[in-house]
């Protein structure tokens, strides 16, 4: 999977492209991490390229939302591509997570 | 999994998945099980299992298969002993059949479970003479401050708004899969919250297989019964 960064005035965005399995998430667990910890409050998760998202990946996205929101700030995911978004909404997490259309309605 | 459970060799560790829900199980004061559906504590003790190794980073899992990350030994033999029997089939197969496969564990599973808690301080082993004739062995509880942890943050979850961790999303799913958690949380407050529960239970999918297991076994036994009372 690749992970490419983009900071905004407002958010640190990571958009990734491939597949997001549990091979793939340490390195994003990771790379999360680092963001929370360079002071970032906003982190949004461009997901338009993601083909894949295993359960593995899934746990990734929850501890991300969890970290940054008890850090008083907040992991936006943006751009699901319909396969994702039926994993979203198979495991609720359409309703927990802060899920939004596109790029621009995230920053 | 034929050989003879064993003790953890990391007494002082965290509690693992198929111990938790093994001590939350248990009644407090009698060390009885408690009531749960048919084969409700064999697929729960099952998807802990599976729980266990996917948070040891394992396994993976989606809707369609369960896929193998790493072969290492992990250092707790339950773990390792499933690890390998999962390994060395010819191809990935679905969480429904794994857990069917560790359900059929449920012995070895609960045995080794309760030697861990035992071990650990927190459950003692007492035997009982049933009718001065049958042994009966309970597990009363020696040091109840597990559980009470256990409780008291999964609560403050059920009634809040907060965002579960990954671990307590499992947690969660699993106990509400067995029907558990209505048995541990069972007033009120925590009726009125049934909608929360029904989403973060959905949140881990091991938990909504396991719950999945259970309901179909339900209905199957219920269409069965007419017939078998005929």
């Amino acid at each position: 999977m690749e992970i490419t960064e983009t900071k905004q005035p407002t958010a640190t965005v990571l958009a990734l492209a491939g597949r997001l399995d549990g091979l793939a998430s340490p390195a994003l667990e990771q790379r999360i991490d680092a963001t929370l910890a360079s002071g970032a409050k906003v982190l949004v998760l461009d997901l338009s390229a993601l083909a894949y998202v295993s359960s593995a990946g899934l746990r990734v996205f929850l501890s991300a939302a969890k970290k940054f929101k008890t850090a008083g700030g907040r992991a936006t995911f943006v751009a699901l591509p319909a396969s994702v978004r039926e994993v979203f909404e198979l495991s609720g997490f359409l309703t927990v997570l802060d899920v939004r259309a596109d790029l621009a309605s995230a920053l | 999994m034929t050989t003879p459970a064993t003790p953890s060799a990391h007494p002082h560790s965290p509690l693992s998945f198929v111990e938790e829900i093994l001590l939350l199980a248990l009644d407090d004061t009698t060390g009885a099980l408690r009531p749960m559906p048919v084969m409700g504590l064999d697929y729960a003790l099952a998807g802990a299992l599976l729980a266990d190794l996917a948070l040891a980073n394992r396994i993976d899992t989606d809707p369609q298969q369960l896929v193998v990350l790493d072969r290492a030994p992990t250092g707790d033999p339950l773990l390792d002993r499933a690890l390998g029997q999962i390994a060395s089939a010819p191809a990935p197969q679905s969480v429904s059949h794994w857990l069917g496969v560790f359900a059929s564990e449920r012995s070895t599973l609960e045995r080794a479970a309760l030697e861990r808690l035992v071990a650990r301080g927190i459950l003692s082993q007492q035997e009982k003479k049933f009718l001065w004739v049958f042994g009966v062995r309970r597990y009363p509880t020696v040091d109840n401050q597990e559980r009470v942890e256990v409780r008291t943050r999964l609560s403050a979850l059920i009634l809040g708004e907060d965002l579960p961790d990954p671990r307590d999303a499992i947690l969660i799913s699993l106990l509400t899969a067995s029907h558990l958690l209505a048995r541990i949380f069972d007033d009120a407050r925590y009726h009125a919250r049934s909608e929360r529960i029904a989403t973060l239970a959905r949140m881990d999918l091991v938990g909504r297989e396991v719950a999945a297991a259970i309901d179909t076994l339900a209905r199957v036994l219920r269409t069965a019964t007419p017939v078998m009372g005929m």
